[in-house]
């Protein structure tokens, strides 16, 4: 479980992945993140960027290592404990992944439903995290009437709506233009100042350039870089 | 589970409902007839059951004696029957009165007796009650080695066939329930695919959010569970009307035909029914949906 003196949310000792077919995502990867960071994940496709935000979601567990994701040892838990550990972490993807045929607010209301919470709490929970993405006017719109950039806040809304200690954004601006990129960014140095741990992949050399933040780079399954205040140090 | 949440499942099972009306009414077509067939089996075999351990229960031999016979042999045979152990009485039916019998039992259809042109065909009788079925068999065997005897026949013969076509229809019952029952379950599993389907997304989402296994799952099961209750609760009510109208029709022939009395016979049945309906309807969800709960 979680205990307020455990710095390290997720700590990786290691970590190899392997997958079936041979193919080797990760090898021997050893990190600790630690509570209230903000850490760019960086690296070319296929460099084992996904396999690393795959194992933070537990939707694949390493092949040898262990992984530790706030409190929970990925390998050895329980499967019953897999959605306990989900509702410690925030998702966010690249399309949005919300849900055509529900509004604003039941999007992101549906995070809450779906883990019993009370109604009571559900809307005052909801429309405060509309508030920090800003989107409190809209919420009775469906997502087909939001720009990209809208639909990337309603989602962020829904990671962050039940508190998680970490939020992972898997290439989170991939779809959007500078500007708006740069809202949503804006939203995620909000939501880390609060406390959340942000892990997020992502291609953006701009991005992690002006942040100036932690920055992992992952390049053939190895951790080729980890710079505590670092660039995204590829060119393009 | 939380009045709140249960309210969530109903909604979710009404719509899709609402959404698959032709596959739902397929499913429950389907489980109607599958299980208004495995009603007929089972109410089937239940009443050969019964017919035979009624015949079983009947304690008596029927011994027909030669045509040919001198009354003073008659009389010894009499009195030998007399004399066997666990024998409680011996009557003797003389063929008029067997045919007189006959004739009364036959009751409007008499007039089938004019093909026999007057004749007599059947024999001078005893009938022979004995205190106890299981003496039965080895009785009538010593009987029929008597001088005169023709045969001793008694009800077991029947049992053992009745007992035979018990079998046989219940392995045919079986194979063809276990048939129904692989292609009822296929169909609903098939409806609820679809709706499983429709949602994969909303299904991925709620992996990532947290929801557990069991939330996912329940508005699936439940709708298996009302197609299967819906199609068991048909055919419950068809055979019901199915067993009572023949009931009837048998009654009006044959009044002591040994059929099971409609209460409480046709509420068990009912109850069986409906609970397969359930049990398949459950069954074929929990196998569509498995596939898309690996997130």
């Amino acid at each position: 479980m979680n205990s307020p003196h455990e710095i390290n949310v997720i700590k990786m000792k290691d970590v190899s992945k392997v997958y079936d077919n041979g193919a080797v995502a990760l090898d021997n990867i050893n990190i600790s993140i630690k509570r209230g960071e903000f850490v760019f994940i960086v690296g070319t496709s296929g460099a084992g960027k996904s396999s690393f935000i795959k194992l933070l979601l537990r939707e694949i567990t390493p092949t040898a290592g262990t992984v530790t994701i706030n409190g929970y040892n990925i390998k050895n838990m329980d499967n019953h404990d897999i959605p306990y550990l989900r509702r410690s972490l925030g998702v966010i993807f690249q399309d949005y992944r919300l849900l055509p045929n529900k509004t604003v607010y039941e999007n992101v209301a549906f995070a809450m439903r779906v883990i019993e919470s009370p109604r009571r709490l559900i809307l005052r929970s909801v429309n405060s995290v509309l508030d920090v993405v800003g989107l409190r006017e809209k919420y009775k719109c469906f997502p087909n009437q939001l720009s990209g950039g809208e639909q990337q806040r309603v989602a962020i809304a829904r990671a962050i709506v039940n508190n998680p200690a970490i939020v992972i954004a898997d290439e989170p601006t991939g779809n959007l233009d500078p500007e708006t990129s740069w809202e949503i960014m804006d939203i995620f140095q909000r939501i880390n100042a609060a406390g959340t741990t942000i892990v997020m992949a992502t291609h953006d050399k701009t991005i992690v350039d002006t942040m100036q933040k932690r920055v992992i780079a992952i390049e053939n399954g190895h951790i080729v870089r980890d710079e505590s205040i670092g660039g995204y140090g590829y060119e393009i | 589970m939380k009045f709140r949440t249960s309210e969530y499942f109903i909604k979710e099972v009404a719509i899709s409902l609402k959404r698959n009306n032709w596959m739902s009414l397929a499913s429950i077509g389907t489980v109607t007839i599958s299980l208004f067939i495995l009603g007929l089996f089972i109410i089937i075999v239940a009443n050969l059951n019964r017919m035979a351990s009624s015949l079983e229960s009947q304690v008596q031999i029927s011994v027909y004696l030669q045509d040919n016979i001198t009354k003073q042999q008659r009389t010894t045979i009499e009195e030998d029957l007399k004399k066997l152990s666990g024998v409680e009485a011996v009557k003797y039916v003389s063929k008029d009165e067997a045919i007189k019998r006959f004739k009364s039992r036959l009751g409007d259809q008499e007039y089938l007796l004019t093909a026999l042109d007057n004749t007599n065909p059947l024999p001078d009788a005893f009938e022979v009650t004995v205190s106890n079925p299981n003496i039965v068999k080895t009785a009538s065997k010593t009987i029929e080695k008597f001088k005169g005897v023709d045969s001793a026949v008694y009800a077991q013969d029947v049992v053992e066939h009745l007992f035979e076509l018990t079998k046989l229809v219940r392995y045919i019952g079986l194979a063809i329930i276990i048939f129904l029952a692989g292609a009822t379950i296929f169909i609903i599993s098939n409806t609820i695919r679809l709706t499983v389907f429709a949602r994969r997304k909303e299904i991925a989402i709620m992996k990532y959010v947290g929801a557990t296994d069991w939330f996912i799952r329940w508005p699936f099961l439940l709708e298996g569970i009302v197609l299967g209750f819906i199609g068991g609760a048909l055919s419950a009510i068809f055979l019901r009307f199915a067993y009572t109208t023949l009931t009837a029709k048998i009654y009006d022939m044959m009044a002591f035909f040994p059929l099971i009395p409609i209460h409480p016979f046709l509420t068990y049945i009912s109850i069986i029914i409906i609970c397969s309906g359930i049990f398949i309807g459950a069954l074929g969800s929990t196998i569509s949906i498995k596939r898309f709960l690996e997130v």
